[in-house]
Parts: C-alpha cells; structure tokens; sequence
C-alpha cells in the first residue's frame, strides 16, 4: 500500500500535522474555542480528505463517548482533539463507508484520546520545572511570560507528534479493514454491537450533565419522538 | 497608576492562555499571574519590588474554571490598584477558588458545551451538512464563551471584593438549571440519529425490535450506573474486532 492509496500527500500529512497541533493546543491550553471536540475535529479530518461526512459520523459517535468524561476537577478525559482528527481522516481514507473501517476509525479515536490524555499528564508534570522556583520567575516576569508561552508550545507539539506518530498506521489500518468482515453474522454482531454502544455510552453521558437529577425519562423521549419523527419521514 | 483601556484588553486577551502552563503544583497560578502581568506592570509603574512582589502572589496555587478566571484576573488586578491588605487578597483568593470552579463546570462543561454539541447533532438529523453542522456548533458554543469571558472579566475588574456577591446572584446557576433537561432530550434525540446514520451507512437494514429494546435498556442501565455503562459500552466496541478475528481463524 502507498501513501497515494490512502489519498495521504505529504502537503496534506503536513496539514494534518500542524492541525493536529492547534487542536492539542486548543483543549487546555489557548484558545478553548473547543474544535477539539471530536465533532469538529473528526469533521476536519475527513474534510481535508474530501469526505467531511465520513468524518463527522465519526465525530458524532467519539463526541458521544467523551461527554461522559467532562473536565470537572481534577478528573482526566481523553485528548480528542488529535484523536478526532485522525479518526476522521483514517475513515475518510477508506471512502468513508464499510463497518470494518468505520470500527477500526472508532476505536483508534478512542485509543488515541487515551494515549493523548497520558501526554497530557506528561506535560503538566514538565510544566512544573518550567514555572519554578517561583520567586525566580516573580523576579523576571519577562521570564515568566517565556516559560508560559514555552510550555503552550510544548503543547501544541504534543499534538503535531500525536498525529504525525498515528496518521498514517490509522489510516492504512482503516482502508485495510474497509472490506471486511465478510460475514454476514460477523457483520450483524458488528453493527448490533456499535448501536448497543451508542445507547450505552448516551446513557452514561446523560447522567454526567443531569448532574443527579432523575432524567432517564427525557433521555426515553427524545429518543423515541426522534425515532418516531425518522420512522414517519421515511 | 490606573491600567488603561488597552491594559485591560491586553490582560483580557491574556485570559485566553490562562491554563497554558497549568501544573499539579500551582495548577492555573502562573497562568492567572501571566494573564494579570500587562495590568500589574501599570499598577506596579516604576515600583519593580511591587511588581515581583504582587507577581509572587499571584503564581501561587489557584484554580477555577478556564472561562470564569477572566474573572479572577480582574478582581485580583483590582485588588492590587486598591492597595487592598496582603492578608485580605490572601482570604479572597483562597475564597474564590470554589465558586470559580463548581459554577464554570457545572455551567459550560456540565451543560452549554453538551447543548451546543447535540443542537448541532440534532441539525445534522434533520438535513444540514456535516461541515455547517459543525459550524453551527463552534458559533452558538463561542456566543456564550465570549459573553461569558468578557462579562466575568469586566465584573471583575469593576467589583474588586465583591465578586462573591456578583457570583450569586448572577445568571449563571439559573441557566445552568434550565440547559440540563433540554440535554437529556437533545441527547436522547442524538443518539437516535447516530443510530440511524450507523445503519444507513452499513446499509443494514431494517433494525430487530430486540435490538431496539436492548438499545433502550441499556441505555436506561447505563444512566443508573454511568460507570460501569460507559465502561460496557467501550468493552463493546472493542469486541467486535476479537470476534472479527476469531471468525475469519475459524473460517480459514
């Protein structure tokens, strides 16, 4: 497989890249205008690679997912900034349809979050050399302002690494799975298994923004009015 | 002396980084010291052991929600051009890292943020394009995020002390409490259109009433048990490669 079968040119590698680096940047660091969602971060990625659709499904379902992980406290939550963008490019590079690709691109969002979030750690920890002793920097603040802006550089480099490192194995993964699985009961299970998901994962992200309240009976009927709306429609 | 307009912009502007060098040490304390700096150098004018000395405070350890320490940076700026006791400003930071912290996460974490996304999922269903979907959802969610930064940091800088009192009868809990039915809603709806999407896109079709019911189900279990829900739910989708595997091993 070459890089030209995933629609991958360097100038678009290179793009992709440097996203990824404003999207690490922009989850914690600056500015917080959140396209480090995976919703528009994995519409991105499958935009740059002709297919914003592809990458927005994507998106949508990884989005699902990580409103279960909000940043309340000290709690840690996946980096899906990078994680999206990649996610959404893999599929995207695979045409944008079949279940095995669409499986490999979610799970490699999901992992990628994960690997993205111990980067994260990683960082902060450095942070704490970079902003002491704190007497020094009070003294200087000229210096002060360096280190921040260092440590927000180092931020957005953990991001370019990020994607740079996994853009190009996600998406030769996801274009090789595109055709599969073959089966028809592998097929079924496949599908019955990524919906069962999506309930799952909406039924726990409920929760985390009910903060407590008992909701799961508006959950059900903006479930079923949608369901009935569609159902009619079509 | 008096920070200017162009001060406080600067110093605003600033609130945007305020957790680029956020740590487990001092948590956002650099960050709101870096985001004071352009006010605290006019304050501090011709004064540099002031200046160090109010640059010191203000490292030390502090935390609060990104977006309502616009608010912190204001006050604190306020606090220093009053000539307000050390020992009260102390007080007062400690005071204010609470409030800053419950009220931004429950408010734009917990809540505006997940609106904005599933209003945007919810536009998705109903027939716009994936990209003006995502646009849609980056200019509702930053309307409220500019507001939000803006009016904390202006109230802020005009309170000074009285932050607290801004704090509690201001807007913020009141929205809070109206966004959270509308998401369990909007949420239920996207999850819907997530499924339908799924399907059509695998060209499945028509899906078992036992699967629909699973779907319900679970997730009516998973918002019992959102741990363990989620958790499930993951495991999941990591299944299906396994099995994938195991059935083509089986077929060769």
């Amino acid at each position: 497989m070459e890089l030209s079968d995933l629609a991958l040119t360097p100038g678009i590698w290179l793009a992709l890249v440097v996203a990824g680096g404003l999207l690490g940047l922009d989850a914690v660091s600056w500015p917080q205008i959140m396209i480090s969602r995976p919703l528009v971060s994995a519409t991105v990625g499958g935009a740059v690679l002709g297919n914003a659709g592809a990458g927005f499904i994507v998106g949508l379902i990884l989005e699902i997912d990580a409103m279960r992980h909000p940043p309340l406290g000290a709690a840690r939550y996946p980096d899906t900034g990078p994680a999206g963008l990649v996610a959404g490019a893999g599929f995207a590079a695979a045409g944008g349809s079949g279940t095995g690709a669409l499986v490999t691109a979610l799970i490699s969002g999901w992992t990628m979050g994960w690997i993205g979030a111990l980067s994260v750690y990683a960082r902060r920890r450095l942070n704490e050399h970079l902003l002491s002793p704190v007497e020094d920097l009070a003294a200087r603040p000229k210096r002060l302002e360096r280190r921040h802006r260092l440590a927000m550089g180092l931020d957005f480099a953990r991001g370019c690494i990020l994607v740079a490192a996994f853009l190009i194995p996600v998406a030769a993964m996801t274009r090789l799975a595109a055709a599969g699985p073959a089966q028809p009961r592998v097929l079924g299970y496949a599908m019955a298994a990524i919906l069962l998901s999506v309930a799952g994962s909406a039924g726990a992200s409920a929760r985390v923004t009910a903060f407590g309240i008992k909701g799961w009976p508006l959950l059900l009927a903006g479930a079923g009015v949608t369901g009935l709306v569609m159902a009619v429609a079509t | 002396m008096m920070p200017q307009r162009s001060d406080r912009l600067a110093a605003w502007w600033r609130t945007f980084a305020v957790q680029g060098s956020w740590n487990y040490r001092t948590l956002v304390g650099p960050g709101i010291a870096y985001g004071m700096l352009p006010l605290l150098r006019r304050i501090h004018a011709g004064d540099p052991v002031g200046l160090r000395d109010s640059v010191e405070r203000n490292m030390r350890s502090f935390n609060g929600h990104p977006y309502l320490c616009a608010m912190a940076v204001g006050a604190l700026a306020r606090l220093e051009y009053d000539r307000v006791e050390v020992e009260t400003v102390d007080r007062f930071r400690t005071a204010l890292r609470g409030p800053l912290g419950t009220l931004g996460d429950r408010v734009v974490w917990a809540e505006w943020r997940p609106f904005c996304l599933l209003v945007a999922a919810v536009l998705f269903g109903l027939g716009i394009s994936p990209v003006a979907a995502a646009a849609a959802f980056l200019i509702l969610y930053n309307a409220g995020h500019l507001y939000l930064r803006a009016w904390a940091f202006v109230r802020g800088w005009e309170a000074g002390l009285d932050v607290g009192r801004i704090l509690h009868e201001s807007w913020l809990d009141r929205a809070a409490g109206k966004l959270g039915p509308a998401n369990m809603l909007l949420l239920g709806a996207a999850a819907v259109i997530a499924g339908r999407v799924l399907v059509r896109q695998a060209q499945y079709g028509p899906v078992p009433w036992a699967l629909l019911a699973g779907g319900v189900l679970f997730g009516v279990l998973a918002f019992r048990w959102p741990r363990r829900g989620g958790r499930l739910a993951v495991g999941l989708l990591l299944s299906i490669p396994v099995v994938w595997l195991l059935a083509e091993a089986g077929l060769n």
